[in-house]
């Protein structure tokens, strides 16, 4: 009965009084039937409702059931198309199989045998949908391990270059900082073109800078420390990341939103770097919205993972964009703005802490990333209301605070 | 009030690096000699007066590691300040627990080398001054048995 219900499907017929009691006893075996009187019509209402099966007429004005049968079989190939033929019409039949219609009946046809029929049509079609959608599975399942190799050669790669780049651009900055001390001697004071020199060498030492800034957060990813994991709770995580970036935010005319989680999450994990990595995308987030904008950033409870979500109402991420934003070096930022690392390092620590994160975006819409990351912490209950374990973990967090300044 | 110039050796096997750094070291005033292995290092410790050894660790044949520990085998009281790449950390840390003073990440700020050298010549004085205590302590000691 269920599998019955399930069926929708689309008659199509030019005679109203036929069609319109076969619908209705087609209705009665718990059936969605709706109904066209062309070919045309039949196209129009697959448009906006898809239908399982089709029962079409062979013989209609207009379009025939032919030629609308292999429109169907194109436009929407989930759909199989019973054909219905006059009696003296049997080849009509076969060449409607020939071009993929599942099968067909001669009128006048027994009610019976077309739901019969109508069933065996809807069997293949869920079959064959089935099918597909294990192949787009495995599909993606391929792509996203190639995916993943691929970022792992490249981190490897990147890891290696920057370490080769290191050493000459230590070289660059002891000789620009050499120089420095020079031009400031008082010998030197009176030379010739003295202030373009110290200029220009402002602009080497800067550029040492930022190019040392993109190799240590590429090292960053290859080498990271041992994580530090403590037992923290993402509201107070959340709030802290809006703090941080409520400068860039109030900069640029964007407001960062906290969406409200009735049930506070505890989590068992390393703060600092998931921090680094929701900072990272609420500060993308920011940074893809126009004046105005606005980025939420919210959580949730799922499958025993606690995931964050960081929403922005900004331009949205291109579809041709989407495989390469974890890319290491991919940005969309000028030069000089973005390492284009952010992303890169963003997933790899997520993966370090046992998590995964995911994207939806659409052009024009905005784009929502999810962080989810194992639990593993201690039942609610337990700690919501132990302020002393909270104050604790404070002391904690300044003494790491503290020890990593000191470096 | 004159400052006392550093006794500095740098040691990196990337001669540009030593050559510019060392010019840069002397214009601040200390006293540098570069060399560019872990041998060379050993043979002119044997020789020379040095309070702080820059060391780079990742150097061909023996490599800052082995050379620190050769050092202090020698000579427990010159101090070494480790030159790392990032993502090294770890062998930064062993090179602590084996008595470096302490480590930079290359490209390292200058500012921040300067305030290490600086630390790190400050200990090896009172390590000598310490020494140079416990020495007169024995030597009265000593002379007090004699009378």
């Amino acid at each position: 009965m269920n599998n019955e219900k399930a069926i929708k499907l689309l008659l199509v017929d030019d005679e109203d009084a036929f069609r319109q009691a076969l619908a209705k006893r087609l209705g009665r075996r718990e059936m969605d039937v709706f109904q066209a009187s062309t070919g045309e019509e039949a196209l129009e209402v697959l448009k906006a409702t898809p239908a399982n099966v089709v029962v079409m007429d062979v013989k209609m004005p207009g379009m025939g059931g032919l030629d609308a049968l292999s429109r169907i079989r194109h436009e929407h190939p989930g759909t199989e198309v019973i054909l219905l033929t006059g009696q003296a019409a049997v080849e009509d039949g076969i060449t409607g199989i020939r071009s993929g219609a599942f099968d067909y009946l001669q009128k006048p046809v027994e009610t019976e045998n077309l739901v019969n029929k109508i069933r065996q049509a809807f069997d293949k079609g869920k079959h064959r949908t089935d099918l597909a959608k294990e192949a787009e599975m495995r599909e993606s399942l391929e792509r996203q391990m190639a995916t993943a190799e691929r970022l792992a050669s490249l981190g490897t790669l990147a890891a290696g270059v920057a370490h080769e780049i290191n050493n000459p651009l230590a070289i660059i900055a002891e000789a620009a900082g050499y120089m420095r001390l020079l031009l400031k001697k008082e010998e030197c004071a009176t030379i010739p073109f003295h202030d373009q020199l110290e200029k220009a060498l402002g602009k080497i030492e800067k550029s040492v800078g930022r190019a040392k800034r993109t190799t240590m957060q590429l090292l960053g990813f290859a080498g990271q420390p041992d994580a530090v994991y403590r037992e923290i709770e993402l509201d107070d995580l959340v709030e802290e990341v809006i703090l941080l970036v409520s400068g860039q935010a109030s900069g640029m005319g964007v407001t960062v939103i906290k969406e409200q989680n009735p049930c506070p999450i505890i989590l068992w994990t390393d703060p600092h770097r998931l921090r680094q990595v929701l900072i990272n995308l609420v500060s993308n987030g920011i940074a893809a919205c126009d004046r105005g904008g606005r980025v939420f950033i919210g959580s949730a409870f799922s499958e025993g993972m606690a995931v964050i979500h960081v929403r922005d109402t900004g331009h949205g991420i291109p579809k041709e964009n989407m495989d390469r934003i974890f890319e290491p070096f991919f940005t969309t930022k000028p030069p000089g703005q973005g390492t284009g690392l952010g992303l890169f390092v963003s997933l790899d620590i997520i993966k370090r802490l046992g998590g995964a994160i995911q994207v939806e975006s659409k052009v024009g819409q905005g784009a929502c990333f999810r962080v989810s990351v194992p639990r593993r912490g201690k039942a609610c209950p337990e700690v919501s209301n132990d302020i002393d374990w909270r104050d604790k973990a404070r002391e904690l967090e300044r003494r790491d605070n503290h020890g990593a300044g000191a470096h | 009030m004159v400052r006392v110039p550093i006794n500095i050796l740098v040691v990196d096997d990337e001669e540009d690096f030593v050559e510019m750094f060392s010019m840069r070291l002397e214009e601040m005033g200390e006293i540098v000699k570069g060399v560019h292995s872990g041998q060379e290092c050993l043979d002119i410790l044997a020789q020379a007066d040095v309070d702080v050894v820059i060391l780079d660790i990742k150097m061909p044949g023996m490599d800052g590691i082995e050379t620190l520990r050769e050092i202090k085998r020698r000579n427990p009281i010159v101090e070494v300040i480790l030159l790392t790449g990032h993502g090294t950390t770890d062998t930064a840390v062993e090179g602590m627990k084996l008595g470096a003073f302490d480590y930079l990440n290359k490209p390292a700020d200058f500012r921040e080398l300067m305030e290490k050298l600086e630390g790190a010549r400050k200990r090896k004085a009172e390590q000598e001054e310490r020494i140079r205590k416990a020495e007169s302590r024995t030597l009265m000691r000593k002379t007090g048995n004699l009378f």
